[in-house]
């Protein structure tokens, strides 16, 4: 009901002529029981009035069920299949990331036993998020971080993981990593490494005219058949930024005999985080560079 | 909405369904038969009114008061011209289209004491279909869904039939008064 609706003067007069023209319209209908004389109702519209008096207000509630509650019949339908949708949506994304983690946790599991890891690090690590790439917002945000278990190929594209050291190593997210950029360059004081005595220096330079952050935490990756793969390791070091003034260079020195090393394996790389950006410097091992030279010798 | 049902299903509510039926039956038909001058035609008009009715029983206070006899009038007009549009679909009026609200609507301005007697005279030519409208909305006072749901349209429907009325009304005014203006 709208009656409380407020008319305009206008609109109030003419609801008062519209009043005015019922009543002169109605006064010239004779009184009911002249017209009763002279009009005898049809049997079919006695019968049907009769009906309806009995079950009009059924009828009429039959008519307000169907006018309100069909739509809403139909409304419910919608949202019941809405729900089955989204309830099968729920439970195959809610499958799907349940067994990739308990895949996930299998192979920590073994990689870490294989890696004479304590199983409480390697767990720890499965459920930390991935942090040297999600610092620099690199493009391997999703790989995971290095670690005592074997890397989730979660970047790989579904690419098959490389026996490595006991362990299955899988491609890095980023192939293509440049050895210099704009304002920074990177070096190892010697590409070919002893075994014997694996550490290197890896000279970063600020070409530069500001002063940039890089981070002291390196990745190492290797590479077969032209793939390189990323190979996890934890330096167990704090990670910190740190600054090089421009026109400058620093000298880091890596020990990589905490990293799981097949010296067999052909080059190796180091990546590091500058700014917001990677710069990787290549290496390799004295008697996979041996071989290589003999190799190309022949 | 149940407790609405219920409340229609009382037997306050039935007895005075029953009451108007006996007391306006013949009044109404008679109302209906004018319009449509077909006595059958006329009582399915009574007909439809009375189911109309008992959707909207408490529009009705007192059973004997003119302002009832007024409504249920109103109602059974409703009704026939709803049959006779049925019987003359050519006239249907097209309500999908909706009038430009207030392009050219001046009728307020008309509205006026002055034009009284003008406006009276409009009323009474006004056509059927839309001056029940006009009744359901100034005279009883009921929103345009009370009035789509009497009128068996849609409460948008009863909107479009409202301004085309206003318009038609505009129209007939002006008319009338260069009419009045050249006598």
């Amino acid at each position: 009901m709208e009656r409380h609706e407020t008319f305009s003067e206008g609109e109030k007069l003419l609801a008062g002529i519209l009043d005015e023209c019922l009543d002169e319209d109605l006064s010239f209908v004779p009184p009911e029981r002249e017209i009763a004389r002279t009009h005898r109702f049809s049997e079919s519209f006695e019968r049907a009035m009769e009906e309806l008096l009995e079950t009009g207000q059924d009828m009429e509630r039959e008519q307000k069920i169907r006018r309100h509650f069909s739509p809403r019949y139909g409304q419910w339908a919608a949202c019941i299949l809405v729900f089955c949708v989204c309830g099968w949506l729920f439970y195959q994304v809610g499958s799907s990331i349940v067994g990739s983690g308990a895949d996930k946790s299998a192979e920590l599991e073994s990689a870490a036993e294989d890696t004479m890891e304590e199983p409480a690090e390697a767990e720890e690590e499965a459920s930390a998020p991935a942090d040297v790439n999600d610092a620099a917002g690199s493009a391997d945000a999703g790989a995971p971080s290095g670690g005592a278990g074997a890397e989730e190929p979660s970047e790989s594209g579904g690419q098959d993981g490389w026996p490595y050291c006991g362990m299955t190593i899988y491609p890095s997210g980023r192939q293509e990593v440049p050895e210099r950029l704009s304002n920074v360059t990177t070096l190892v004081n010697c590409p070919v490494l002893d075994e014997e005595n694996p550490v290197l220096f890896l000279t970063i330079g600020n070409t530069g005219e500001e002063d940039i952050v890089y981070r002291n935490q390196y990745e190492l990756e290797v590479q077969f058949d032209g793939v390189w793969y990323r190979i996890p390791w934890e330096s167990g070091e704090e990670e910190q930024w740190l600054t090089l003034e421009a026109g400058m260079a620093v000298d880091e020195e890596i020990d990589l005999s905490g990293y799981p090393i097949d010296y067999d394996a052909g080059q190796y790389r180091l990546i590091t985080h500058v700014e917001q950006e990677l710069v990787s410097a290549e290496f390799t091992f004295g008697e996979a560079f041996t071989e290589k030279m003999e190799q190309l010798e022949e | 909405m149940f407790l609405f049902l219920a409340l229609l299903d009382s037997p306050e509510e039935q007895e005075k369904f029953t009451e108007l039926y006996h007391l306006y039956r013949h009044f109404m038909w008679y109302v209906a038969n004018q319009k449509l001058q077909d006595e059958h035609l006329a009582e399915d008009a009574v007909q439809e009114a009375f189911l109309a009715l008992t959707g909207h029983l408490d529009q009705v206070e007192d059973t004997h008061s003119p302002r009832t006899k007024k409504f249920l009038a109103t109602i059974v007009r409703s009704k026939a011209v709803d049959i006779l549009r049925k019987a003359k679909p050519e006239e249907e009026l097209d309500e999908h289209v909706l009038p430009e609200k207030g392009h050219g609507d001046i009728l307020e301005q008309y509205l006026t004491k002055e034009n009284y007697n003008r406006l009276v005279s409009c009323i009474l030519e006004l056509e059927d279909c839309y001056r029940v409208v006009f009744e359901y909305k100034y005279v009883y006072q009921m929103g345009d869904a009370e009035i789509g749901d009497i009128l068996g349209i849609s409460a948008k429907n009863v909107n479009v039939r409202y301004f085309r009325a206003r318009k038609k009304l505009q129209k007939m005014i002006q008319e009338e008064g260069e009419r009045f203006g050249k006598a």
